[in-house]
């Protein structure tokens, strides 16, 4: 995606309110948003209402129902519409709170690691190399070079390179497995794109003239910073933030797959495929339910994702 | 000690427990009951690998025989392999004076040419040995015969304490009771003095106290003959390059991948081996084992059924005549830790005998595919002792909830259950979960991986509760008692998970264990058991069965008591 960065910025204070009504024009006309969009409507509303529109307590094990003679599990019936999973639990009610799990951690982890790059990408690339000036000494001026951004963007490549499972996993091994320490470890590794991309956007950006002029009239850099360079910003982060939750409710499952994720009872989509996978062959059912369910929660969001990357595209204004 | 699966048995961490009186091998499945191995897996049962030699002819001789195992193998010398799959592996190298029946856990002579006289005070083991017995290299040279001098070397170098890297597990848990044996064990005598050659072919063995368990002491792998100038006190080197009387030799062995034995042609039993050789691969997944032994490709795996296929292959008419079952000689249990730290409610016997009214045995007995007997107490249905009239504890919820108000709990409380990895343990630990939650007890399940787990259970008071499984060593009840509920096993590195000790008990146990009147003893034994139960330590759960598939050309395959797989009768039925 390039952005033209002397369109856009002719008018710093209006620019992005215009591009916004743009974007909107352009989405609506795009049936990939209108896909994306109620794929993900859909999954929000399921996790929102889980408790409501679930049938059973998605915890509750139905001993003699749900469970077959040879204490296998159960296929869809009328008590359970999908069926139970290998303790006798409704898998609906499961798959339902799977949703809320996901997207918990899919939206939290997120969050936080998008604010983590957003913080650490614009900083280093505003602060650049600042001098500490420390009074005069023997008639010359003390500074003190900060390598500031040398040393976020040095550490967000070492993040970077890290095996970012292994790291996740020896985490949760050393700590626990719990619903929060699997978004902290989430946010912890996916910052780092966040950050890199955030970084390569601000660089272009503080070097355009209105910034320029900003200085020239004395704003403080932390005013041009939020005031002038972070709306700039919004649309990337929305592109990148939609996009990353398909990667973080992949992430989470991946975690749970593993048996390092969230703790049992609580149903995540990758710890119930984790817990049947020796089922793929005798009741594929309860493999693939959750399998379909992580797919369509990622497919939305990217599709939202790589329509609001189309719809902030300048070239798809004209 | 094993645990909650027969899966992953082999234990890295063996060392830990070789302070435990009897610390448990591996799984030993029994036979139920007769008849119980499918049809199509044993036409023809060859005579038991320890009882007369085979009418040669009726058993078909040749062929290759792979086994896959999740595990891989941890040792292959016999003074300190302590796994399930280590044990296969030994078996067909090795001998020990004694072995059992080839389906049952009735003594057999196997290098001793009969079971041993024991003197009328029970102290003293006299043993003749077999003549023309050869010890066989790995390139199959006859290395030369063995003599009684080789069986007092082979029991002295197990006690040794400078065996490299490190001591047998069970020095002195098995052995500690021969005449010298803690001079050997403590560094103080090269040999002990209770181990005496009498001549080329006879050995004499004389114990401290009279003890009615030291035959099958004589048939564990521990107990095998190997040769002085080959086995030395480095026992990796013996590992690599094991020589012994048995059937088999090891051709090769690639760690993590596969080990190779092939037929020895100067075995000392005429009809014997069966087979050229035997391929154990190791590192193979559950399910990928399933679908190469209905494929054709592979003839046997070393673990149980995996869950998601146990209904499909038991029941579907392609298979189900493959499978073949044992139960095992062992307990799967829910410990609670009796000394909970900081008077904690789990160290209130009232609180433990709530939760024993607690838990839905049936239940988790059908989430385990019934793949087992539900336990009412501790000594399992095939052991000596077993108790049909124990039946102390019933399910019993509002019984339950009221025991926990009346123990000041009305509330409940909130604790860890702790289990591992192997299926199906996550699953009954998540059953145990919801029964506890049904009284008011919130546990949090950790599940950790088997080492990690084997750790913390050996960690005083580091878990609470949890869910694990005994496997017995020998077909005796001091096997139950002594290693895991005893005052000495209650020990950093120990197996005694629930931290139980009562004097009493110890008391009762040692008695017990001298006593030679063996009707009297397992009566002594029974009440022992009605004590703990009373205690409460333990929420009995299950008694596990064993579940495998078995390829269509293999023959004479049977599970077990105590040895689970004895590959050394194992043959391949001919024209497949």
């Amino acid at each position: 995606m390039t952005f033209d960065v002397h369109v856009v910025h002719d008018d710093p204070e209006v620019a992005p309110a215009r591009r916004g009504s743009r974007a909107w024009r352009v989405l609506r006309r795009n049936p990939t948003f209108w896909f994306g969009a109620t794929g993900v409507v859909c999954i929000v509303a399921a996790a929102l209402f889980a408790p409501i529109i679930t049938p059973h307590d998605p915890n509750i094990a139905f001993r003699r129902e749900g469970l077959t003679a040879a204490g296998d599990p159960v296929g869809p019936s009328a008590l359970f519409p999908l069926g139970t999973d290998e303790l006798g639990r409704d898998y609906l009610s499961r798959l339902l709170h799977g949703a809320r799990t996901s997207l918990t951690v899919g939206i939290v982890a997120n969050f936080l690691a998008t604010a983590i790059g957003l913080a650490v990408g614009s900083i280093a690339a505003f602060a650049r190399t600042p001098r500490l000036r420390f009074g005069m000494v023997r008639g010359r001026s003390l500074e003190i070079p900060i390598p500031v951004e040398n040393i976020l963007m040095r550490t967000t490549d070492a993040v970077l390179s890290f095996p970012v499972l292994l790291l996740a996993i020896a985490l949760v091994a050393i700590v626990g497995p719990s619903l929060g320490l699997v978004i902290v470890v989430i946010a912890a590794v996916l910052w780092t794109s966040t950050a890199r991309i955030i970084h390569s956007r601000v660089v272009v950006i503080r070097e355009a003239d209105f910034i320029e002029a900003a200085r020239a009239v004395g704003v403080a850099p932390i005013r041009i910073l939020i005031r002038h360079i972070l709306p700039h910003l919004v649309p990337i982060v929305a592109v990148y933030a939609t996009l990353g939750i398909a990667s973080t409710v992949l992430f989470e499952a991946t975690l749970s797959f593993l048996g390092v994720g969230v703790p049992v009872p609580a149903a995540s989509w990758g710890g119930m495929i984790f817990e049947h996978i020796g089922y793929y062959k005798s009741d594929p059912r309860v493999v693939v339910l959750p399998g379909l369910a992580i797919m369509l929660t990622i497919l939305s969001f990217n599709l939202l994702g790589d329509a609001l990357a189309d719809a902030f595209d300048p070239f798809h204004w004209r | 000690m094993h645990n909650g699966s027969t899966r992953r048995r082999a234990l890295s961490s063996v060392a830990l427990i070789a302070l435990v009186a009897g610390a448990c091998q591996p799984a030993a499945p029994r036979l139920a009951s007769p008849g119980t191995s499918a049809g199509g897996a044993t036409p023809q049962s060859p005579p038991a690998g320890s009882s007369a030699a085979p009418a040669t002819g009726a058993i078909p001789q040749g062929g290759t025989l792979s086994i896959a195992w999740a595990s891989d193998l941890q040792h292959l010398d016999p003074a300190v392999m302590y796994d399930t799959v280590g044990i296969s592996a030994v078996r067909t190298m090795f001998e020990a004076p004694l072995s059992y029946d080839l389906t049952s856990t009735k003594l057999v002579p196997l290098l001793a040419t009969a079971l041993p006289l024991i003197s009328a005070d029970g102290k003293t083991y006299t043993l003749t040995f077999r003549t023309g017995v050869k010890f066989v290299n790995e390139d199959g040279t006859v290395l030369r015969e063995m003599t009684a001098d080789d069986v007092v070397y082979s029991l002295n170098r197990v006690l040794d304490p400078n065996l490299k890297p490190t001591p047998s597990p069970v020095a002195s848990a098995f052995f500690g009771n021969i005449v010298g044996a803690a001079d050997v064990i403590g560094g103080k005598a090269k040999t002990a003095s209770g181990i005496k050659m009498i001549d080329a072919s006879t050995v004499e063995i004389d114990l401290v106290n009279a003890d009615a368990t030291f035959s099958n002491i004589l048939a564990t792998t521990f107990a095998s003959v190997v040769p002085k100038e080959v086995a030395g006190e480095d026992t990796a080197a013996f590992d690599a390059k094991p020589v012994g009387t048995g059937p088999y030799l090891l051709k090769s062995y690639t760690k993590g991948q596969q080990a190779t034995f092939v037929a020895n042609k100067s075995y000392w039993r005429a009809g014997q081996p069966y087979l050229n050789e035997i391929d154990f691969k190791v590192g193979v997944d559950d399910n990928a084992a399933i679908q190469q032994i209905e494929a054709g490709t592979l003839d046997l795996m070393g673990d149980t059924l995996p869950s998601g296929s146990f209904t499909q292959i038991t029941t579907d008419p392609a298979t189900k005549d493959q499978v073949v079952h044992h139960g095992l000689v062992d307990t799967q249990y829910l410990w609670m830790d009796t000394a909970q730290p900081d008077s904690g409610p789990l160290s209130k016997v009232a609180v433990r005998q709530a939760i024993e009214y607690a838990i839905d045995k049936d239940n988790i007995l059908k989430i385990v595919h019934g793949a087992g007997t539900r336990a009412e107490c501790i000594f399992p249905t095939d052991l000596p002792a077993f108790d049909p009239a124990c039946h102390p504890y019933s399910f019993d919820v509002p019984k339950a909830k009221q025991m926990l108000t009346d123990a000041g709990y009305s509330d409940g409380f909130r604790t860890t259950l702790y289990t591992d990895t192997t299926d199906p343990d996550p699953k009954v630990a998540a059953a145990l979960q919801q029964d506890l939650a049904a009284i008011g007890i919130t546990a949090d399940v950790v599940t950790q991986s088997f080492d990690t787990f084997l750790t913390t259970i050996q960690t005083p008071h580091a878990a609470p509760m949890g869910y694990v499984g005994w496997y017995q060593d020998y077909p005796d009840p001091s096997d139950f008692i002594d290693p895991i509920l005893s005052c000495a096993s209650a020990v950093k590195g120990g197996a005694n998970q629930a931290w139980y000790c009562n004097k009493q008990v110890d008391a009762q146990a040692a008695a017990a264990r001298g006593e030679v009147d063996s009707s009297k003893r397992l009566s002594e034994y029974q009440a022992i058991q009605n004590q703990i139960m009373t205690d409460a330590p333990w929420v009995p759960l299950y008694f596990q069965e064993h579940y495998t598939l078995v390829g269509k050309r293999v023959g004479g395959f049977t599970i077990h008591p105590v040895y689970l797989y004895s590959l050394r009768d194992v043959y391949i039925k001919p024209g497949s």
